[in-house]
């Protein structure tokens, strides 16, 4: 009776711990997502995120979070087929400029310009190909 | 005989003179290969890259 009664308690402790983490979680998410809406943080061209204005030092955080985990799954794929993280990087930001910035948001291309999605395409660095 | 030859050639290089005038270029010749390069490495890579990024949402906020 005890035991299983201890056993409740764990199990109990771990459901809250979850509920913690994922919380936490959906938290990061949405002020990445808050930031990228509202153009403060877009995609850049070389495939990492940016800040076109200051950020706050939360944001900051897990914006270089998100970068430094983009950049080991960069390596592990470049490992894999033999080119630099660059390559990989550079590709991806063709990638996430041609398919995942929304209108009104931000992208940074390699002339170091910050730009304001609009409804047409995005002229994408020659490099990118077609 | 000779005479002819040398007039003929002197002829030749009075008309080649007159034709073409070949002038070192002051630059260097650069021939910039850095772009199809890439662009070539970043053909292969594009599958890879599309799934990456749909594979990873977690890094790819909306």
């Amino acid at each position: 009776m005890m035991l299983s009664l201890k056993n409740l308690v764990l199990a109990g402790a771990a459901v809250l711990l979850v509920g913690a983490a994922d919380i936490a979680y959906a938290q990061s998410a949405g002020t990445v997502s808050t930031a990228l809406s509202s153009g403060a943080v877009g995609e850049q061209a070389d495939g990492y995120l940016g800040f076109r204005s200051t950020p706050s030092g939360t944001l900051r955080g897990e914006v270089d979070a998100i970068n430094i985990k983009r950049r080991e799954a960069y390596t592990n794929l470049a490992t894999q087929r033999g080119v630099t993280v660059r390559d990989v990087a550079v590709t991806v930001g063709c990638e996430t400029l041609q398919k995942r910035v929304a209108t009104g948001r931000s992208y940074l291309l390699p002339d170091g310009v910050w730009r304001t999605k609009a409804e047409d395409p995005i002229a994408l660095p020659a490099y990118c190909g077609n | 005989m000779k005479q002819a030859a040398l007039l003929l050639a002197l002829a030749a290089s009075a008309l080649l003179a007159g034709c073409l005038q070949i002038q070192a270029p002051d630059k260097p010749i650069e021939i910039n290969l850095n772009v199809n390069v890439k662009q070539e490495v970043i053909l292969t890579l594009k599958k890879d890259a599309a799934d990456l990024v749909n594979n990873n949402p977690e890094l790819f906020p909306q």
